[in-house]
């Protein structure tokens, strides 16, 4: 009687056979030694198989893909604050050094509320009250950098915010085509 | 719809906490590390595609049909990337098609022991030769065998994932199989 071909045998041990054929099957091994020894091979493999040693990945693996993952967005947001924190400094340092304290709209403002009643004079004082406050501030900042910086100095931290400025704007706005460089390199 | 284990982790992903993907990471790393590792037999390049692997699922989960099995999904990504990796890389492994070269022949290229006989052999170390053997075998047989017994897939789990006729899936990993018993019995482990 010829020998059953290992991929019946095979079938056989993963029960897939259909009813008739693993009944053949059954009847041929019954018979037959050497079917008898690949059947038990192939069981011995399949159980092997069935419990495969996993590799262990390095540590670092799951922490970088976070590093990756996370704190991209985070030196983005950091980016963006200090490009606003230049920005309001630049403004600041800019009212002070070219003094727009003085500025008489403010006060004719203040003057036309004076002589009007309603919703707008309510708007207008609104509008001075903030001035007010900005001024407060304003004195104390001038008071602060007068201490701090010399008036001669103005232009420079100017440009030097400017420069900042402009230098984190534009690494902000390239920083995604430099990454996908470095990976296509990479 | 109820949700299972995995998809409970994405929604929480979804949501933005960090420490559900990290354990979803955890979940799977070993098992798609192994894969990777026994299909491109190289620790570093593993590494890399492992964490690639991540990134992408991660890039990618606001795809996620939840009609589906997550593991499916994510081992057809793996599946993927690794083969990609292996075409464009192929004088580094061997052909996808190339089932020309014997497991013997490439056995004896590594370390694995030609003097002791599998019945001599401690069951871990049995493991250790046959998984070597596996990891000798041609491409086109190894990923299925992988599929099947690392990832824990069906037929036509491992069907869906490589596009291949599940008959042909059965095909390969029965022939397979015989590749490695041929192996077993030329170590005299099953005389």
């Amino acid at each position: 009687m010829a020998c059953l071909p290992n991929d019946t045998l095979i079938a056989y041990n993963e029960d897939s056979l259909g009813a008739i054929e693993a009944s053949q099957a059954r009847d041929h091994l019954l018979v037959c030694p050497d079917c008898r020894r690949s059947a038990a091979a192939f069981r011995a493999l399949d159980s092997i198989l069935a419990s495969p040693s996993l590799h262990t990945p390095p540590a670092r693996l799951i922490p970088q893909v976070m590093q990756r993952l996370y704190p991209a967005t985070a030196r983005y947001t950091s980016i963006f604050a200090a490009m606003a924190a230049s920005l309001v400094f630049l403004v600041t340092w800019i009212y002070i050094y070219f003094d727009f304290s003085r500025s008489s709209l403010i006060q004719a403002l203040q003057l036309t509320a004076n002589g009007t009643s309603g919703w707008l004079a309510n708007i207008i004082k609104a509008i001075s009250v903030v001035y007010n406050a900005a001024q407060a501030g304003y004195k104390a900042g001038q008071a602060l950098l007068n201490i701090l910086l010399p008036a001669r100095l103005g232009p420079a931290v100017i440009v030097g915010m400017v420069l900042l400025f402009s230098g984190l704007l534009l690494f902000a706005l390239l920083r995604p085509r430099l990454k996908k460089a470095h990976q296509r390199k990479s | 719809m109820t949700l299972d284990e995995d998809q409970v982790l994405i929604k929480r992903t979804l949501r933005g906490e960090r420490k559900a993907y990290e354990e979803l990471m955890r979940k799977y790393e070993k098992k798609i590390f192994s894969f990777v590792i026994r299909m491109v037999r190289n620790e570093d390049v593993a590494v890399d595609l492992t964490q690639d692997f991540f990134f992408k699922i991660y890039t990618v989960m606001d795809k996620y049909n939840f009609e589906y099995k997550f593991s499916t999904w994510a081992y057809r990504i793996c599946y993927n990337l690794v083969i990609d990796h292996i075409r464009k890389n192929q004088a580094q492994v061997d052909s996808l098609d190339d089932d020309s070269v014997s497991p013997r022949d490439l056995a004896a290229s590594e370390n694995v022991s030609r003097e002791d006989g599998f019945k001599n052999l401690a069951q871990e170390e049995t493991r250790d030769y046959v998984w070597r053997v596996v990891d000798q075998i041609p491409l086109k047989f190894r990923e299925l065998i992988l599929l099947r017994y690392i990832q824990d897939l069906k037929y036509e789990e491992i069907a869906a994932i490589t596009s291949l006729p599940v008959g042909t899936v059965k095909n390969r990993i029965f022939k397979a199989k015989e590749l490695l018993k041929q192996e077993m019995e030329k170590d005299g482990m099953l005389a």
